[in-house]
């Protein structure tokens, strides 16, 4: 019995012990990246960043960045989609490698993650129906409306600043199904989630984006002290003087939120 | 409604996928833990007592903790404190990390169900075995086994419908079951955003893979009914 | 030589001391009754016999072969048990039949499992599994069952199951046929259809010790009767001695119990 329980113990010790040494001490990310060869993507579906083309392959602009920084680190990319509220976690247990996602630069994010410098301008955008949008121009026409926004999104933290009546929603793609059903007067989304789902040609064809709220930045995040995020710096200034940043997203339809990358290294 | 019978064939699509999916975590789930529930079981009733003291001590774990969490723990920690994602980052860990999770979980219930039924079967039974010159293992498949799964099937029945619907709490580590393909019709995919009847319509999908889970148990039933 | 020889059996339950020393011998083809009140000892020593329990101390042979010595480890080995239960074949109180097997299957199981232990096994497994059905059919037909073979048990009566216990016990040709109070469970007249069966081996030559409460019935059959109290045999001998005109006062007095309705 006695033997019995020794051996026990000594097997679960020694299989600690390898589950230890196997483990990648390695201090450059940048390094553990390349070693494997692969750069572990995180996103979730969200059009115009990181979508799935016809063919089921990833595009967007996050995506085909991610693809052209891949490339320049020598290493292949490999997209995968995450639970959003997990990112960090999922970081950390180096599932992987990063997170591109049209990711708003927060206090919480940049606390949590190894951020990159902002790449694009967003802002928490109102949406109303297209026949009652001649009323609601400024942010004092807002007042009394029932507002509806994901729940801990940056939107429903722009609602909570107006005073107004909000209803938490599981997605942006809820609250935006709200005020076509009529349930909520309004909703506030991501203005770059706005251009591509609402007014002419989009699945909500009467909705329309009036004010902007805020203004706000999206970045990039990699593990806490990750040398990956000085690489994708370099990266992103280095693509935005020879315009392959700016060709991308002019695919996508994001040119004006752009960021001056030259600028941002000026600092 | 034209809309929805416009979105209805891509919706179908990824809906398959994604119950291809979920039809695999519970087949998987099924394989391994019908068997190790049954090793959980004997090692529980063991008259060695520290395994089964060690034995009981994991079942009251696991089944006192939500399945979630243990979804969480099994993929995530390995790379987040021991430093070694042994999981990968795509699909196959991800499901293999949430096959392991309901295998382990489920078993747990499972052995309980099993030690009920083991427990519940006349000691005369054993004793006429033995009485006959019959094995330890002889008297276990052919006097034992077949009264203890008819004595089973209707609290395993019950185990095994949760089960189906449980499926969904692996989307918490990312796996791409039925419920996350009908949610990403939410947020936008495949062209389609802001459609919620996606996901109510995954609620059919589970509805028939229960009415076909129920048949088949209640057939077993009904064939063990030879017998009392 | 005695059949069976049984020496100064003990046996305690914690600090129950339930057989305190019991001894006693059979012939071939003797029918020996053990009576006495619940309690007294009778179920442990017949469960003492068949290996279901372990005595703490005496010893218990059959045909001169030790087969169970308090004293010695090596008569107490796990895998031989098996083995030596086979000497003898027992009839519980409550027929423990397998549910889920014909009549007919119940009294074929063990000896197909058996069979898997003979060394030409494999090529002369039709012929031994004819063997084995041949005679089940048999003894089922002498037990009055011939209409019965395909039934479950749930579709016989008490009787009827009893009896199918009995033909399963018989099947593996035991020395010695031990009964542990085989008609307790049944009404009046399926005790009787049960006892005549019984009294049928006895004609036969058939070894058999019976625990019974059925005074008339042992009195009938026996060759021997044994009076157990409190763990000892207190009386023993020919059924008209211990029954007729018991010597002992603590056999009379079990034995008024009885006659009074």
């Amino acid at each position: 019995m006695k033997k019995l329980i020794a051996f026990t113990l000594a097997a679960l010790m020694l299989l600690s012990v390898s589950v230890f040494a196997l483990a990648d001490e390695a201090d450059s990310d940048l390094a553990y990246v390349q070693e494997k060869g692969t750069l572990v993507v995180g996103i979730t579906e969200f059009e115009p960043m990181d979508y799935r083309d016809t063919d089921g392959n990833w595009i967007g602009f996050d995506a085909d960045m991610a693809a052209a920084f891949a490339e320049s680190l020598g290493v292949d990319v490999e997209f995968v989609e995450i639970e959003w509220d997990n990112k960090v976690l999922e970081l950390e247990a180096k599932t992987i490698d990063v997170v591109w996602n049209g990711m708003t630069l927060t206090d919480e994010v940049t606390e949590a993650m190894e951020c990159s410098n902002a790449y694009c301008q967003n802002a928490q955008t109102v949406i109303v129906p297209a026949d009652k949008a001649a009323d609601y121009q400024t942010a004092e026409d807002l007042e009394g409306l029932v507002f509806a926004a994901e729940a801990g999104s940056a939107g429903e933290a722009e609602v909570e600043k107006l005073g107004n009546e909000c209803t938490p929603v599981l997605t942006q793609a809820d609250a935006l199904l709200e005020v076509s059903a009529g349930t909520s007067d309004a909703a506030v989304i991501d203005l770059l989630m706005a251009a591509a789902m609402v007014g002419e040609g989009t699945s909500y064809e009467d909705l329309v984006n009036t004010v902007n709220l805020n203004s706000e930045e999206y970045g990039v995040g990699f593990r806490k002290g990750s040398d990956l995020a000085q690489a994708l710096n370099d990266f992103f200034v280095e693509s935005y003087e020879d315009g392959s940043m700016l060709e991308i997203a002019e695919t996508y339809g994001v040119q004006a939120a752009l960021i001056d990358q030259t600028a941002d290294k000026a600092e | 409604m034209d809309l929805i019978l416009q979105q209805m064939p891509t919706v179908l699509k990824a809906l398959n996928v994604g119950f291809l999916q979920t039809l695999k975590l519970f087949v998987a789930t099924g394989l391994g833990a019908f068997p190790l529930g049954l090793v959980i079981a004997f090692g529980s009733m063991s008259r060695f007592k520290p395994l089964s003291l060690l034995t009981r001590f994991v079942v009251w774990v696991v089944r006192g903790t939500p399945l979630m969490i243990q979804l969480l723990i099994i993929y995530y920690f390995p790379g987040m404190v021991l430093k070694n994602n042994i999981w990968g980052s795509g699909e196959a860990g991800r499901f293999l990390a949430s096959a392991i999770a309901f295998i382990f979980n489920y078993a747990c219930y499972f052995s309980e169900i099993y030690r009920g039924g083991i427990q519940s079967i006349p000691r005369g039974q054993q004793e006429a075995g033995m009485v006959l010159g019959m094995t330890r293992s002889q008297i276990f498949f052919r006097v034992t086994l077949l009264q203890v799964i008819k004595r089973i099937v209707p609290p395993m029945s019950n185990e095994i419908i949760t089960l189906v619907k449980d499926t969904a709490l692996a989307r918490i580590i990312a796996l791409q079951e039925i419920i996350w393909a009908g949610q990403s019709f939410l947020k936008g995919s495949h062209g389609i955003a802001g459609a919620i009847w996606p996901l109510f319509f995954t609620a059919v999908y589970y509805l028939a893979f229960t009415g076909v889970v129920t048949l088949v148990l209640g057939r077993l039933e009904k064939r063990l009914d030879y017998f009392r | 030589m005695a059949i069976l020889d049984v020496k100064n059996i003990h046996k305690s339950f914690g600090r129950t001391e339930v057989l305190k020393g019991i001894s006693f011998s059979l012939e071939k083809g003797q029918v020996v009754s053990v009576i006495g009140s619940s309690g007294s000892g009778k179920t442990t020593l017949l469960r003492c016999l068949n290996f279901l329990e372990t005595p703490d101390g005496g010893s218990i042979a059959v045909n001169g072969e030790t087969l169970f010595d308090a004293a010695e480890p090596a008569t107490q080995r796990e895998a031989d048990i098996r083995r030596k239960r086979l000497h003898f074949g027992l009839v519980f109180q409550s027929f423990n039949l397998f549910p889920q097997y014909t009549a007919l299957e119940n009294v074929t199981l063990a000896g197909k499992l058996l069979a898997k232990e003979e060394p030409d096994y494999k090529t002369r497994k039709k012929e031994l599994f004819a063997q084995i059905d041949g005679e089940a059919r048999a003894l089922l037909a002498q037990m009055g069952l011939s209409d019965r073979m395909d039934n479950y048990p749930h579709q016989l009566s008490g009787g009827q199951q009893q009896r199918v216990a009995i033909a399963r016990a018989l099947a593996l040709r035991p020395d010695i046929l031990c009964f542990d109070e085989p008609t307790s469970a049944l009404d009046p007249e399926l005790t009787q259809e049960v006892l005549r069966v019984i009294r049928q081996l006895a004609d036969r030559q058939t070894t058999m010790v019976i625990v019974t409460h059925e005074m008339a019935f042992a009195r009938d059959v026996s060759t021997h009767v044994l009076f157990m109290d409190g763990g000892v045999v207190v009386e023993s001998g020919p059924p008209e001695q211990v029954i007729g005109a018991p010597s002992q006062e603590r056999t009379r007095r079990f034995l008024e119990s009885f006659t009074r309705p």
